[in-house]
């Protein structure tokens, strides 16, 4: 399988993956978890760890367990960590660390590496046996909650390096090592492969989409921090300019998600006469469709207010589209403004930039080929497996190779 | 030239390198915590932010070949500090040192006050080496191998190995003097400032056309 990313990656940084895996061969190392499927953290697993083991290493991936009482704290944490607002269910730090034992006593830690993906199984290191641990965050821990900060940070302190996705989520009051690693997308995916033309034109084509026309896309949650109202405010701007514009806002359902209803009778109402917007809602893991909105478009956009890291926008721009990004977040690593694509801040830069899109087909020709490129060489899962496998090398000491230590010419 | 020679049969062992970045807590908002900073940092942050751009997993705008002069124009949006730190000098003898010096006289000039649209998060880096399994014993496999090794091994090699203190001076340069006591072809190697690139081909390129000239004829 590994082979496969070879004409993506190319030999030399197929070699070098494979270079720095040789130096991890003689360690066991485990990956832990709270979920086997759904959500970016598992996805990234199903695949890295086939990958990682291909490479010779001694990988296995656990799964930590707890019933409905350790979840509804983890989720309180998780919304704590990312909005600030605490509101836990009682006896919460009580209930995390008796699962953090139990599971403990469950699952063999005595492992040379262990890499503890998020803060549900972060407590594990209280039990340490043996090795060096990393905790990998892969959440927005900017502006925490601070009860359940000082709670997690007591832990975190006792890891070997910690790993965030961007400098903005790092942290001023860790004194660990935070190496910063930002998420990626496997191009063999179904999401990200290249579809048959035919096969976008026929999913675009079942939505209502008249093939004919521009098409503005976004791909996002019905959420204010996607700001769906401001997309469309954008796209009425722009087609002032672009009278034949069209925009499918394609989201999926969030059951968890108390406001998404109310955000998506806002967007209906803010969208209300105009045929050619689409409100699109797709069931989840609607990979294909995804793919074939985002391949189809004319302009992409992640008209974002607020956001983890987004990995939509690398997953358009790899399709080389140009996509206009609110600057926050992670999308600022991913839109170099006027290079790879536009970073904007309010309606009305979004307009523009749709419309000096559209206009300048050779403009977004150019930044197309360079999103692809600044994708091919910073968020792809290769490149993330291999920095893992680098913060692996740091914490073990082996960082640099046994003949360099003694070379020839000084 | 006898490219076949192996001169006094020192090897060189070609290694390659990627720089995990890992964060530093400086961030700056205005010149004087840009100054604060590059003041401050590890010499590895300094090292990422001037020379990483070179490889071409850190894009920058061609004109613009370091993470500073960047953040001047597109945050600060001072084009002429971003010019000149764009200018600094990153050729041999200099170090890391002597380039941190050099970009804080140059923001020392500027009296102004503005504030950044977004601040500048220094980035430090922490090596990870690799052995390539290549090595050249003689004028015709070093050749050979500029050309097809990764670009990051001659970044490693020419770059890294002489602005972090670790060899005085390019590895190229040493090696070609050394072995074959190649002076002339050494010293015009040591003229090529790297942190004038954006492109690591172009720089490969640069390299070759001068074995071509001095090797070749």
């Amino acid at each position: 399988m590994i082979e496969k990313y070879t004409e993506i990656i190319g030999e030399d940084e197929l070699d070098g993956i494979i270079k720095i895996a040789e130096r991890l061969k003689d360690f066991s190392i485990l990956h832990v978890n709270s979920t086997r499927a759904g959500g970016g953290v598992a996805e990234i697993l199903n695949r890295m760890v086939p990958l990682m083991r291909e490479l010779g290493l001694n990988v296995d991936w656990k799964v930590i367990r707890g019933e409905n009482d350790f979840f509804k704290v983890t989720k309180s944490f998780h919304n704590s960590l990312q909005n600030g607002v605490g509101n836990l269910p009682d006896n919460a730090f009580e209930t995390y660390n008796k699962w953090q034992e139990i599971n403990a006593n469950e699952l063999p830690l005595d492992y040379d590496i262990i890499m503890i993906h998020d803060p549900q199984p972060l407590g594990l290191i209280n039990f340490k046996k043996k090795g060096k641990w990393i905790w990998r965050c892969h959440i927005d821990i900017s502006n925490p909650y601070q009860p359940v900060w000082n709670f997690l940070k007591e832990k975190i302190e006792k890891y070997n390096a910690m790993i965030v996705s961007t400098p903005i989520f790092a942290r001023d009051d860790v004194e660990i090592p935070q190496f910063i690693i930002p998420p990626s997308i496997d191009p063999l995916s179904i999401k990200n492969i290249k579809l048959p033309d035919i096969t976008v034109k026929r999913v675009l084509y079942k939505y209502g989409i008249d093939l004919k026309k521009p098409l503005l896309v976004q791909i996002s949650r019905f959420d204010y921090a996607k700001d769906p109202v401001g997309v469309i405010k954008a796209y009425k701007l722009a087609k002032k300019h672009i009278p034949n514009l069209q925009l499918a806002y394609v989201g999926s359902p969030a059951t968890d998600d108390p406001e998404g209803q109310e955000v998506y009778d806002k967007t209906v109402k803010e969208a209300e006469g105009d045929k050619d917007i689409h409100l699109l809602m797709l069931p989840p893991y609607s990979d294909l469709e995804i793919n074939a909105f985002q391949t189809g478009a004319s302009v992409v956009m992640q008209k974002s207010l607020k956001e983890g890291f987004g990995l939509t926008v690398s997953e358009a721009m790899w399709k080389k589209k140009v996509v206009i990004g609110g600057r926050t977040g992670g999308i600022p690593l991913q839109i170099i403004h006027g290079i790879t694509g536009f970073l904007v801040d309010n309606i009305d830069g979004a307009a523009h930039y749709i419309i000096h899109s559209l206009k300048n087909p050779d403009l977004v020709e150019k930044i197309g080929e360079n999103a692809r490129e600044h994708v091919r060489n910073n968020f792809l899962i290769t490149r993330h497996m291999r920095e893992y496998m680098s913060v692996m090398l740091y914490v073990t000491g082996r960082t640099i190779p046994e003949s360099l230590k003694n070379p020839v010419l000084q | 030239m006898d490219l076949d020679s192996k001169g006094k049969g020192i090897p060189f062992k070609f290694y390659a390198a990627y720089y995990p970045p890992v964060y530093t807590k400086f961030k700056a908002n205005n010149i004087t915590e840009l100054i604060r900073g590059i003041a401050n940092v590890d010499k590895f942050s300094i090292f990422y932010h001037v020379f990483h751009p070179m490889l071409s997993s850190h894009v920058v705008p061609e004109d613009l070949p370091n993470d500073f002069a960047f953040w001047l124009r597109e945050s600060l949006h001072d084009e002429y500090l971003a010019e000149v730190v764009a200018d600094v000098e990153g050729g041999e003898p200099l170090q890391i040192e002597d380039i941190r010096k050099e970009i804080i006289e140059l923001l020392n000039t500027s009296t102004t006050e503005k504030v950044a649209d977004y601040p500048f998060v220094f980035i430090s880096c922490q090596p990870i080496i690799y052995p390539l399994n290549i090595e050249a014993r003689t004028l015709a496999e070093f050749i050979d191998a500029i050309g097809r090794v990764p670009a990051r091994s001659l970044f490693y090699h020419f770059v890294y190995r002489r602005v972090m203190g670790e060899s005085k001076r390019n590895e190229f340069t040493l090696w070609l003097e050394e072995n074959f006591g190649l002076i002339d072809l050494g010293e015009k190697l040591s003229t090529i400032d790297p942190q004038s690139y954006t492109d690591e081909e172009k720089f490969r390129t640069d390299l070759l056309n001068l074995f071509e000239e001095e090797l070749l004829r």
